[in-house]
């Protein structure tokens, strides 16, 4: 909470500044004042998933524009498969591959994003799940290439992966972006357990009339801890050793167990 | 709750306890492995498919070493026949992870596992239900017939025959290979020990007398079960240690309490009743396949 508090000091005291520094003359102008409150987020064995909170200043004075904030995890790629019918069995089919999609994507913002970015905007900094996704193979002749990254995208969005929240929070799910007077602004995401353990990225973007005014990046780290992360290290890193400590564990475990059993 | 570092989600561990805990109880009350009820579970409960056939092979070696040890005091253990129906099994089991690891890629794994436990459950389940009621109507010779070996089967007529002195034997040695690899593949794939198929192979096919079919079984499931679990982990890294570990605990607690309930009860109900369920499963494995889906689309990417 300290650490909060520090930072919410930090994002007013930068604001002025960068106001003074005079209007930015172009996009992708990393000036934009903000942080999020967990830098480091640790994975150990009671993890149930958590949330980032992204805190931020709008530089206009005057508190004009939208703001959007983007919760990134890393791209990778995804297979959509569609249903068919094979001797009335519904199987999978027709795979379409997407060379990259991101593995959790939380997008907000203070009022609907096509209200605030055109279309080519969104295409173009990659503001929405759909618009990220690289379509990689050809799509079959029966199917719909928007179809498929729809599909992922509903697919992703059911799991909890993929997010957006335009306004502030409703009170039944928390998650949302608040705005305080003074334009400050704070932005919380919901990161459910199935989401990815590995670098994630905070995106905010200032945007006026539909054009990109400034935007800033901070990374938000998520590690493994503990004897999670010494599990997923010898799993991933020495298969056969970990494979035979398993299975010393169950004959452990089935010796002891004959051995409870013959005693009584 | 606790997170599971490999199939990476929280489970409750109460739960999961609870329901190792109720397959061993079940299959120390019956006498059957129980692998191909959990395995389910673990699915149903929401465990990724691949996690949970790789995993419950763990459970299902910690079970059967166990059984070993009670089994090799009585000897009844034909250590030459576990040893080739282990070879077999060994075969298989390699097949079997390569086939797995080749369908978990292909988006085909889900549709395999649900075909062969559709199969199984509803063979397995038509025989429990087919054979309780026969006792229950008067326990005549037909319910004993399943213990009766035939006279004379395929394995004494192929070539490179073998002697077996534990189990009184002169036969050949590829049926025994050729049933090993069966159910060390089926076994790679389902996450089921296959004692349950094993068995009545040993008997029919084999003429293997009864009082050493337990114990070879165990020995061939123990040694293609291990050797799965070093394969997956190294080849699909789907071993979940934190589960397999749960699993073992609440497996092995359950089977002794069956066990122990189970010496004094007559099993025919129980068997009529677990038969019904089976059948049960499986019913709802053929639903999901043949009722149209609602979400036509797929996703293939994490598993």
């Amino acid at each position: 909470m300290r650490r909060l508090a520090a930072l919410l000091a930090l994002v007013l005291i930068c604001a002025p500044a960068s106001a003074q520094t005079g209007a930015p003359t172009g996009p992708n102008v990393a000036d934009l004042p903000a942080g999020v409150a967990e830098d480091s987020i640790t994975v150990s064995s009671d993890y149930r998933g958590s949330s980032v909170t992204v805190f931020g200043v709008n530089p206009d004075r005057q508190g004009r524009g939208d703001i959007v904030v983007v919760v990134r995890g890393p791209t990778d790629s995804a297979v959509v498969m569609r249903k068919r019918r094979v001797f009335g069995l519904w199987v999978n089919g027709d795979p379409v591959r997407f060379s990259e999609a991101p593995t959790f994507f939380a997008v907000l913002s203070n009022r609907p994003l096509r209200s605030i970015a055109s279309a080519q905007s969104i295409w173009r900094y990659q503001l929405d799940p759909a618009a990220s996704a690289q379509l990689a193979s050809a799509v079959p002749a029966t199917g719909d290439p928007s179809a498929y990254r729809a599909a992922l995208v509903r697919l992703r969005r059911a799991q909890g992966l993929y997010q957006e929240y335009s306004g502030r929070d409703a009170p039944d799910r928390p998650g949302g972006l608040t705005m305080y007077e003074g334009g400050l602004f704070r932005a919380v995401v919901r990161l459910p357990a199935n989401a990815p353990i590995a670098q994630y990225y905070a995106d905010t973007y200032l945007f006026r009339e539909g054009r990109l005014i400034s935007a800033q990046r901070i990374p938000i780290s998520i590690t493994r801890v503990g004897i999670e992360r010494r599990i997923h290290d010898l799993a991933t890193n020495f298969g056969w050793l970990y494979g035979l400590i398993t299975v010393m564990l169950a004959l452990v475990s089935g010796w002891i167990a004959a051995f409870l059993f013959r005693r009584t | 709750m606790i997170y599971l570092p490999i199939a990476e989600m929280p489970v409750n561990v109460l739960l999961i306890l609870l329901v190792s805990g109720g397959v061993g109880f079940l299959s120390g009350l019956i006498g059957v492995g129980g692998g191909f009820i959990m395995t389910p579970a673990l699915i149903f409960l929401g465990v990724p498919a691949p996690v949970a056939v790789a995993t419950g092979a763990s459970q299902i070696a910690a079970t059967s070493f166990s059984g070993i040890m009670t089994q090799t005091r009585r000897r009844s253990v034909d250590w030459h026949m576990g040893l080739l129906l282990s070879f077999g099994g060994i075969l298989g089991s390699v097949c079997g992870v390569w086939l797995f690891e080749r369908l978990l890629h292909l988006g085909q794994l889900d549709l395999i596992v649900s075909l062969l436990y559709l199969v199984l459950l509803a063979g397995v389940g038509l025989l429990m239900v087919r054979e309780s009621y026969h006792i229950w109507r008067g326990r005549q010779a037909k319910g004993v017939s399943i213990l009766r070996r035939p006279i004379k089967t395929i394995a004494h007529n192929l070539p490179f025959r073998m002697r077996f002195p534990r189990s009184g034997l002169y036969i050949s040695v590829l049926p025994p290979l050729g049933i090993g690899f069966v159910i060390g593949a089926l076994s790679a794939i389902m996450g089921i020990g296959g004692g349950f198929i094993l068995i009545p192979a040993m008997i029919y096919l084999l003429r293997m007398p009864t009082n050493v079919v337990i114990g070879t079984s165990l020995f061939q499931v123990l040694i293609t079960t291990s050797l799965i679990v070093v394969l997956q982990s190294a080849a699909t890294k789907t071993v979940d240690l934190v589960l397999a570990a749960l699993l073992m605990l609440g497996g092995v607690i359950g089977a002794q309490l069956g066990a122990r309930l189970g010496a004094g009860l007559k099993s025919e109900h129980l068997r009529a009743i677990l038969g019904a369920l089976l059948l049960a499963a499986s019913a709802k494995f053929l639903w999901d396949l043949v009722i149209a889906p609602t979400e036509q689309y797929v996703l293939r990417g994490l598993w």
